[in-house]
């Protein structure tokens, strides 16, 4: 036995790795087989997606958390030994896929960006970011199976095909686990997705109060852009939902334009906004690491400059 | 009293490299700092420590080189510390690293708990901790914000997509911690000074069980490139025009 298997939380992110998953299982004469988390009705959707086999895994009680199916998918793994193995990169997933790798003895490639299989010498490379995003590592696993975990969004959906033939197999229930799941406490707000806006403001370490966000606001809304920022002003400060974080540990952003206020550019941050077609900084300091980033800089203080801009962008719109 | 490992990693800081003109990384000026989110590890080690008692103890693998970043971290509050090094730790991948602390934990420390950030500063794989826990065969909770210990259980905020979900796991167990945790104290002077009066607890190679080969191979390491054109205003009025001016042209503004 053999093949490319997917682990992925939900049905997107699974058509979105069936979609590469397929095209390694034909380069490498195998098929699919999918997991499929509780009791959906998406097994015929997974097929249509190109799962030749789906794995339904029996559904969690209340308490349990998702790691509680690792011993089920070992056990899988161990009896039929697959070639690869793609999970999606979600705080669960990296979690879980680290934790299968340790127990299947094999490498791991985190948050890979693009697998391409050397048919000569039959193995698959797989590439991904490493010093902040400064550097591009490419890696070979040299164990079974090739594990990856794959940022949702990386990979277009599969296309569905109608027709299509697999098997379902239902696997055991899980254990009880050791740890358990004292409470899930949802986001409270719903928050824009600003990974496809046109214009994105970002704010960053240089605001120094969380009213200052207007003055960020104001501009955003003068070019008719959205707002992001830089992980200590969502994480440590949490004046924005991390939603808004671009970079490394958040999202990548690939608008028109990109303007940084009081951002310093750590590689881990412009990793994020290396699609932008202008990038732009705000800084008063003339060696903040973004000005090399940027297409155009401006030296000062932002509480100078940013009114001065909203002003001129108005007066450019008019 | 729970005693307490705290896992950290001394990398080369990101910020000094450069890329080389054919695409390699220039690391001929590089730094060396203690892992960004490992700083939160030991913080969240000496917080519980001072709240509940119990001991710290800070837990590396790498080149004998590193010997600064052993000084670094015990100015943060840990009792001792150990250092499993050998001149050939250069490269580990994480499967290696994993398994070298799992070997020396499991054999040589008592502990109730092992904390680890989420991900060292330069692979950001985030596979280290949840291997260890798997390794040892003890419960993980990674990507924790808050961490509280209830008798001989934790508890444990984890960050997730759609929020947050508080996990619960009896003791010994691991987390991995994310920087919202807290604030990372700036060692003093003191600190410092204290730090090179702490234990060391050395660990060689041949004190291992086994080899411990890679199971992932780094075929190549290239510089991202970004070029920009870099050009820079001043806040003067003209130059704000100027500015605008190039944005409009480059047909960013509608
Ligand atoms: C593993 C890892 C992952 C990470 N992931 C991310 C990520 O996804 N996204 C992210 O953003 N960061 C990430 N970081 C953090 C990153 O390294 C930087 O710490 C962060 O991006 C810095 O944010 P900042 O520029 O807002 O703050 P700072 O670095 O503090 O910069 C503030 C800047 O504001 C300027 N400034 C101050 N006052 C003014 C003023 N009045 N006018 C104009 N300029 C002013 C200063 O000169 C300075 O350059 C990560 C780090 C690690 C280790």
């Amino acid at each position: 036995m053999a093949g490319v298997w997917i682990f992925a939380e939900n049905l997107q992110q699974t058509a979105e790795l069936l979609s590469i998953g397929s095209d390694l299982a034909s380069k490498l004469m195998t098929t699919t087989s999918a997991f499929l988390i509780g009791n959906t009705d998406s097994a015929d959707d997974c097929i249509a997606f190109g799962a030749d086999e789906i794995m339904e895994l029996p559904a969690l009680a209340g308490d349990q958390p998702l790691d509680a199916y690792i011993p089920v998918i070992v056990a899988e793994a161990q009896t039929a030994d697959p070639d690869v193995f793609l999970i999606a990169a979600t705080v669960r997933g990296k979690d879980i896929a680290a934790r299968l790798a340790a127990r299947l003895k094999t490498g791991l490639c985190s948050d890979c960006i693009g697998v391409t299989f050397d048919e000569g010498n039959n193995v698959l490379e797989m590439d991904r970011l490493a010093y902040g995003g400064a550097a591009i590592q490419k890696v070979a696993c040299m164990t079974r199976p090739v594990m990856a975990t794959i940022p949702p969004g990386t990979y277009k959906p599969a296309p569905q095909q109608s027709g299509r033939q697999g098997t379902i197999r239902e696997l055991q229930a899980p254990q009880p686990s050791p740890s358990t799941v004292l409470e899930r406490r949802p986001k409270e707000t719903q928050v824009k997705d600003i990974t496809e806006s046109r214009i994105v403001v970002c704010a960053g370490r240089g605001i120094e109060r969380k009213e200052d966000l207007s003055l960020v606001q104001e501009l955003a809304t003068a070019l008719g852009g959205e707002i992001g920022c830089t992980r200590p002003i969502s994480e440590e400060a949490h004046w924005l939902p991390e939603e808004l974080c671009i970079g490394l540990s958040g999202i990548s952003v690939k608008p028109d334009l990109y303007i940084g206020l009081g951002v310093s550019g750590q590689v881990q941050h412009v990793t994020g906004i290396r699609d932008a077609k202008v990038i732009c900084a705000v800084n008063k300091d003339e060696n903040a690491p973004l000005f090399g980033a940027a297409d155009y800089g401006i030296v000062g203080d932002l509480y100078d400059v940013v009114p001065k801009l909203i002003e001129a962008v108005k007066k450019a719109k008019a | 009293m729970p005693n307490i490992i705290a896992c950290f990693k001394w990398v080369i800081d990101e910020a000094y490299i450069r890329a080389g003109s054919s695409g390699e990384l220039d690391m001929r000026s590089v730094n060396y700092k203690l892992s960004d989110y490992d700083r939160n590890a030991i913080e969240e080690a000496a917080r519980i420590k001072e709240e509940h008692g119990g001991t710290v103890i800070a837990l590396t693998v790498g080149i004998p080189g590193g010997t600064k970043g052993l000084k670094d971290a015990l100015s943060r509050g840990p009792d001792k510390a150990c250092f499993i090094s050998d001149p050939s730790f250069e490269n580990l991948e994480p499967s290696q690293t994993a398994a070298i602390l799992a070997d020396v934990i499991g054999r040589k420390l008592d502990y109730d708990l092992i904390i680890c950030g989420e991900g060292s500063s330069d692979l950001y794989a985030r596979q280290v901790g949840p291997r260890l826990a798997e390794t040892l065969g003890i419960p993980c909770i990674s990507f924790v914000q808050k961490l509280t210990i209830d008798g001989n259980r934790i508890i444990a905020e984890r960050k997730v997509e759609e929020g947050i979900e508080v996990t619960a796991a009896p003791m010994p167990a691991l987390v991995t911690v994310v920087p919202d945790i807290n604030n990372p104290r700036i060692p003093g002077v003191k600190d410092t000074l204290t730090a090179s009066k702490k234990e060391v607890i050395t660990i060689t190679k041949d004190d291992l069980s086994s080899a411990y080969e890679p199971t992932l191979r780094t075929v190549s390491m290239t510089a991202a490139s970004m070029e920009r054109n870099c050009v820079k205003f001043t806040a003067e009025p003209s130059d704000i025009t100027a500015f605008i001016e190039a944005l409009a042209k480059e047909g960013v503004l509608r």
